[in-house]
Order: C-alpha cells, then sequence, then structure tokens
C-alpha cells in the first residue's frame, strides 16, 4: 500500500510493506532513532503489537491513531519509563535500551507527557528544573535565584510569557501548563523530543504558540521530534512525515506532503467499519453449547 | 499565552519573588500587609490560632506566663515536634507511619537490653536507633515495592513490635540506663544574725550522657528545635524535600520525570522510624524508667499526627511543613498545660483538647482559604 520511505530520499527499506498492510522496519543513514518490531503487553492487553518507526535528524515525526492505539505507550517505552517486551530500538546508530527516564534523558530524549507530569505544589521554576536541579557547592542546598533567573530567560527565549514563575503551576491556566511542561524538554541539551498530545486542553490561540515553538525548533535543525496529535489539520501544519498506528501497529508511515487529511480520514473510518463489524459479529455470535 | 487571560497569581497580593513582572496590589495598611504577610506562610493559621490560645490563658490564669510553667509544657511538646517533624515527612507523601508508636516503645527496651549485654551507653543508642531505621526501611519497602498500603503496614508494625516490646521487657518496667540520679552533699555557708554558718546540702546530679540525651532541663527541646529546623531546610531548600512534594502532589508525574519514588519513599520512613526512636531514648532518659506500657505511645502517636495535621500539613499529601508541626505541638502542649492550669477537671480534659483541636483545624482551613487567596508562599 505504501513503502514508507521519505520522498525524495534514499531510503532503502529492507523489509518492506507487509501482507497485513502492516510498516516494516526501515534502514536509514540518516536516522537518529529506529524502533524494530517493539511489542508491549500489559497482562491480557496487548498495547503494541509491531512497531517499526524512524526518525531522522531535525525532523518532525506525527504520530496518528485512535485512543488506545498504543501512541502513549510507545512514548513511554522510547523515554525509558517502560520496557518493551521484544524488539530492537536504535539510538545514533547504537543499541538503545534506556534503563530509565534519566538514563534515557542523559542519553539525549526529553519527553512532554500526556499527563504533563507536572507537579501542582511545585512552582513554575521547580517544575521546569525538576531533575536538573541546580544546587550550591559544597552543601547541595537547592539554588533557587539561579533557577529563577535561568527559568525566566528560557521562558523569554522561547517565547512563554508566563507573569509569575514562582507560584505553583495549579495556579496556571490548562495552556500555561502545557506551555511549561513543553518549555522544559525545550530547556535541556536534548535532541530527541517526545510530545504526547502538546496542544490537549489547550484553546486555538496557546496550541498556535505551541506550534510556532514547534516550527521554531524545527528551523533551527537541532533537535528531531515524535509528536503525538489528534488534529489532521495541525499534522499538516506542523510535521515533516506522518505515521499512524493501529491496533498496535504503524498501518502507514509518509511524508506529509504525499498524502493527505482524506487519505487519513478513510484509513481510520474504514479501520472504525472494520471493528464495528467485528464486534457485531461477536455479539451475534451464539453461545457456545456446554460441555 | 498567559497574558491573554489573568492569571490567578496575579490577582494575589506582591509577594516574594524577583522576577520584575509581578502585579503590585495597592498598597494596604500595616496591620493588613503584617495579617497578611502571616496569614500567606502555610504555618499562618496555627500561629495566629496558637496565639489567641495562648493569650487567652495568660489572661485568665496568673500562673501560665511563668518560667515555672515553661518547664512543664516542654516534656510535653518537645517529643510531639520530633514525632511530627518525621511523620510531616510521611505525611506529605501522602502516607502515614502509625509505627512511630511501636518505635518509641521500642528502642528504649532495646537500648536498655543491649547496655546490660555490655556493649556501653552510646553504642547501645546507636544499635537501637539503627533498629529503628531498619523498621522504617521494611515499612517503606511495603509501601513503595509492595504496593501495601500505609495505614495497614504501619499499623501491623505497630502491634508487631508493640508485642514485641512486651516480650522483650516481659512487661516490667525498669530504670533508663545512664538516667540514674546521684545525691552529693556539699557544704554551703550561710550568714544567720552576722554569725557564718556551714550546711550541708543535698544536690542531685545527673550524668552527661542524661544531660545530653533527654535529660537536661533544656535538652529535648534544644534538639527539638535543632532537628525540626535542619529538616525544614531539608524540605524546602533540598532536592529530597522537592522530591518528597513532588511525590506527595503526583506520584505518576514524578516518576515520568526521573524522581526515584521509591528510593524516596523508603528515606522518608526510616527517618520518620529513627525520630521516634530518638523520642522514645530521650523520654525514657528523661522520666528515669522504661515502661513498656503501650497505652501512652498510641495516645502520643495520634497527637503528633494531629499536631502535624494543626500544623497545615494534609493528610492526603503534597504539602506540607516541619515548622508547622513544631507550632501544632506547641499549640497542644499550651492547651492541655492551660486548661489543667484553669482547673479544668481531669474527666474534661481529654473532650475540651478533642473540642479544642476540631475549632483549630476549622480555623486553620478557614485561614488557609484566606492564604489561597492571598497568594501563599509556594
Amino acid at each position: 500500500m505504501w513503502d514508507g520511505c521519505e520522498g525524495g530520499t534514499a531510503d532503502v527499506s529492507d523489509e518492506p510493506t507487509t501482507d497485513t498492510g502492516v510498516v516494516g522496519p526501515h534502514s536509514a543513514p540518516e536516522d537518529v532513532l529506529r524502533l524494530e518490531h517493539i511489542a508491549k503487553r500489559f497482562g491480557p492487553v496487548t498495547a503494541l503489537k509491531d512497531v517499526n518507526l524512524h526518525l531522522k535528524k531535525g525532523e518532525v515525526l506525527g504520530l496518528l491513531g485512535d485512543n488506545g492505539a498504543g501512541k502513549s505507550t510507545l512514548i513511554k517505552i522510547l523515554c525509558g519509563f517502560q520496557k518493551q517486551d521484544s524488539g530492537t530500538m536504535t539510538l545514533h546508530g547504537k543499541p538503545f535500551e534506556p534503563k530509565s527516564v534519566d538514563d534515557a534523558r542523559a542519553q539525549g530524549i526529553e519527553t512532554v507527557y500526556q499527563d504533563l507530569a507536572l507537579i501542582d505544589e511545585l512552582s513554575v521554576y521547580h517544575n521546569l528544573f525538576l531533575r536538573k536541579e541546580r544546587v550550591h557547592r559544597p552543601i547541595p542546598l537547592l539554588a533557587n535565584r539561579q533557577m529563577k533567573r535561568e527559568a525566566r530567560e528560557a521562558l523569554d527565549e522561547i517565547g512563554i510569557n508566563i507573569p509569575r514563575i514562582d507560584v505553583s503551576v495549579a495556579r496556571l491556566s490548562g495552556g500555561q501548563r502545557q506551555a511549561i511542561a513543553v518549555a522544559r524538554t525545550v530547556n535541556s541539551d536534548a535532541d530527541i523530543i517526545l510530545l504526547d498530545e502538546p496542544l490537549a486542553a489547550m484553546g486555538a490561540k496557546e496550541g498556535a504558540q505551541i506550534l510556532d515553538l514547534v516550527a521554531r525548533l524545527k528551523a533551527e535543525g537541532r533537535v528531531s521530534i515524535i509528536m503525538i496529535l489528534h488534529n489532521y489539520v495541525q499534522v499538516f501544519e506542523a510535521c515533516d512525515r506522518v505515521s499512524l498506528i493501529q491496533d498496535g501497529a504503524v498501518v502507514l508511515d509518509k511524508p506529509t506532503a504525499e498524502t493527505s487529511v482524506e487519505e487519513l480520514t478513510d484509513i481510520v473510518v474504514t479501520e472504525y467499519r472494520r471493528a464495528r463489524e467485528e464486534a457485531h459479529l461477536h455479539d451475534a455470535a451464539p453461545p457456545a453449547p456446554p460441555a | 499565552m498567559a497574558s491573554a487571560a489573568q492569571s490567578p497569581a496575579e490577582s494575589g497580593s506582591a509577594g516574594a519573588g524577583g522576577t520584575g513582572r509581578e502585579h503590585h496590589s495597592v498598597k494596604l495598611p500595616a496591620w493588613r500587609e503584617l495579617l497578611n504577610r502571616v496569614t500567606a506562610l502555610r504555618e499562618g493559621s496555627i500561629i495566629v490560632v496558637t496565639i489567641v490560645v495562648a493569650v487567652y490563658f495568660s489572661i485568665n490564669t496568673s500562673s501560665f506566663l511563668t518560667g515555672a510553667n515553661f518547664k512543664t509544657l516542654l516534656p510535653y511538646f518537645a517529643p510531639l515536634a520530633l514525632l511530627g517533624a518525621g511523620e510531616v515527612f510521611v505525611m506529605i507523601l501522602g502516607e502515614i507511619d502509625l509505627s512511630i508508636g511501636a518505635m518509641y516503645l521500642f528502642a528504649p527496651i532495646v537500648f536498655y537490653k543491649l547496655d546490660q549485654a555490655g556493649l556501653g551507653l552510646v553504642a547501645s543508642m546507636i544499635i537501637a536507633l539503627l533498629i529503628c531505621m531498619v523498621v522504617g526501611l521494611i515499612n517503606g519497602a511495603f509501601v513503595a515495592i509492595l504496593g501495601v498500603n500505609s495505614f495497614v503496614t504501619t499499623l501491623g508494625m505497630l502491634f508487631s513490635f508493640e508485642g514485641l516490646s512486651l516480650i522483650l521487657s516481659h512487661g516490667t518496667p525498669v530504670a533508663t540506663p545512664g538516667a540514674q540520679v546521684t545525691q552529693t552533699e556539699v557544704k554551703v555557708h550561710h550568714i544567720v544574725n552576722g554569725h557564718s554558718i556551714v550546711l550541708g546540702e543535698k544536690v542531685n546530679h545527673i550524668g552527661t550522657f542524661a544531660k545530653i540525651f533527654g535529660g537536661g532541663v533544656y535538652s529535648e527541646l534544644i534538639w527539638a528545635v535543632a532537628i525540626v529546623l535542619l529538616l525544614q531546610v531539608v524540605l524546602t531548600f533540598t532536592r529530597w524535600g522537592l522530591y518528597t512534594v513532588a511525590i506527595g502532589s503526583n506520584k505518576l508525574g514524578a516518576a515520568e520525570a526521573g524522581v526515584k519514588v521509591k528510593l524516596v519513599i523508603i528515606r522518608n520512613f526510616v527517618l520518620c522510624a529513627l525520630l521516634a526512636g530518638v523520642v522514645g531514648v530521650f523520654e525514657a532518659v528523661r522520666s528515669q524508667t522504661i515502661q513498656p506500657d503501650p497505652s501512652g505511645p498510641n495516645e502520643l502517636l495520634l497527637i503528633a499526627i494531629a499536631g502535624a495535621v494543626i500544623g497545615g500539613t494534609l493528610l492526603s499529601g503534597g504539602s506540607g511543613t516541619v515548622v508547622g508541626a513544631l507550632i501544632g505541638a506547641l499549640f497542644l502542649g499550651i492547651l492541655k498545660d492551660g486548661l489543667i492550669l484553669q482547673g479544668v477537671n481531669a474527666n474534661y480534659l481529654l473532650f475540651y483538647t478533642g473540642l479544642a483541636i476540631i475549632v483549630a483545624m476549622t480555623a486553620n482551613v478557614y485561614v488557609g482559604r484566606v492564604r489561597r487567596g492571598h497568594g501563599g508562599r509556594e
């Protein structure tokens, strides 16, 4: 159905599209991150069946999929919060097996989670520096003034306007909280940023500001971004490429220039109809006779 | 985006912070400014309530505001402040430690047994406290690793170790090692009607160990204030404190940010058990007797938790203050002491204490609302 190659690039697909429509693994020398045959189960529930994904330097990849398709699980595996049951990951061509969130972060992967991972009771600047706190030496007391100053500079630099950074984030609006969560990842040395629904709970104006921020990061070309989105228009506005996850596997992987809202909608609707028919058949099936 | 909608923070009074972008409220009268500053503290409400109660007893009871009465108050409030300090670290996590009553009882018994075995006072005390820390570690491991509810875990540990204390001590009170009072006679010169006479007077002495570890008049108070201040610094100005608040506020979020949640939980339970053991040894030294009776510690642990809650620590976690627990303990001490001095019938004492706790908590909630309305300290 599709080969998953970048338009105009010399990607070589060593395992092209399978009969089931699942996108196979790719190999491209410019990939900063590659995932091959990633699977994850939670007890009886299969969250990821066979995910193959790749990310190039400076690229913004949009990850689409229905609720429960496995997008957030994939992000949590990438950032070291969970471990896959099988499959391999490579980062900058080397095997990538993060032991923890800290480990993944040390290797340059930062994440904004769907649930934001912000700490309501902590101030804006403490949230920005959580696990990267500045401390005095030799007595390791928190260098709050330094963190406040650096937080203010970081927020100004990326164009996020928060009037007070010493108040708890519980007092901020949904959009401001999201902006802080995004700023936390940008305010790091990460070269890969994972954004799990960064535009959720945001108004159009606030969402546009986050997309502007993503566009600025893209223009700088320093970081590569994987971003989970639900709004197709935003995908086409912000992303270079789109991967669609269905039922725990990537079923579409195309540059946004080579696909359309209609094509994505068509795939999703087809899957929805198939799932409904399956559910109807299941409901209509006669109960098994007693043994 | 932030400028589009007025942040709730913007409506608050100008607080600490030096970003230069804060909104400055209109100039308030000095007394309102002071009141706002006090209520802006997490401990603000209990400070106000404690002052009101102290002023009330000072006016109504002549013997309240005296040095002698202060000395009476110390033995009650210092142990509660120390127990509360440890409990605050657990309660901010959203957990609770009921086993502090057992550690309070268990530590001096182990201390006594080890001293009897010839280990010496200091070594016996250190080992007894290390054993308390191991119990704290077990509590923490059950909660953090096995996911057992902390109320259930520590209730089990409370009963188990109180039982173990009775088994070890055979339920018999003993004299605390190193706390014995010795008497010496000194010659004192007196001038009577212009004549110098020498009279023998008996003077009580306690050993250096006892003086330092709870036996001295101000020993427990000094320890309590020093430890409370130290732990408040830890809570406010170190990563440990930051992570404790983070876990209590959003455990999953803290874990996702890379905070080692299990380690912090275990560490806080260890701290709580250690402080309970310390208080147990101090109190045994002060009273010169080790009483293997669980009823006292059981009451003490509940009052310590009440003190911490009154002091502004949330039972639901995410927020708390060690200094607040100290002031909460002071409030409970003043209340009990004041009621006794007022001649309240002993049978009514617990009843009035219970009512006062409810009134103080209600005032606390109200002042807390005012605080949040004014933009509190974050």
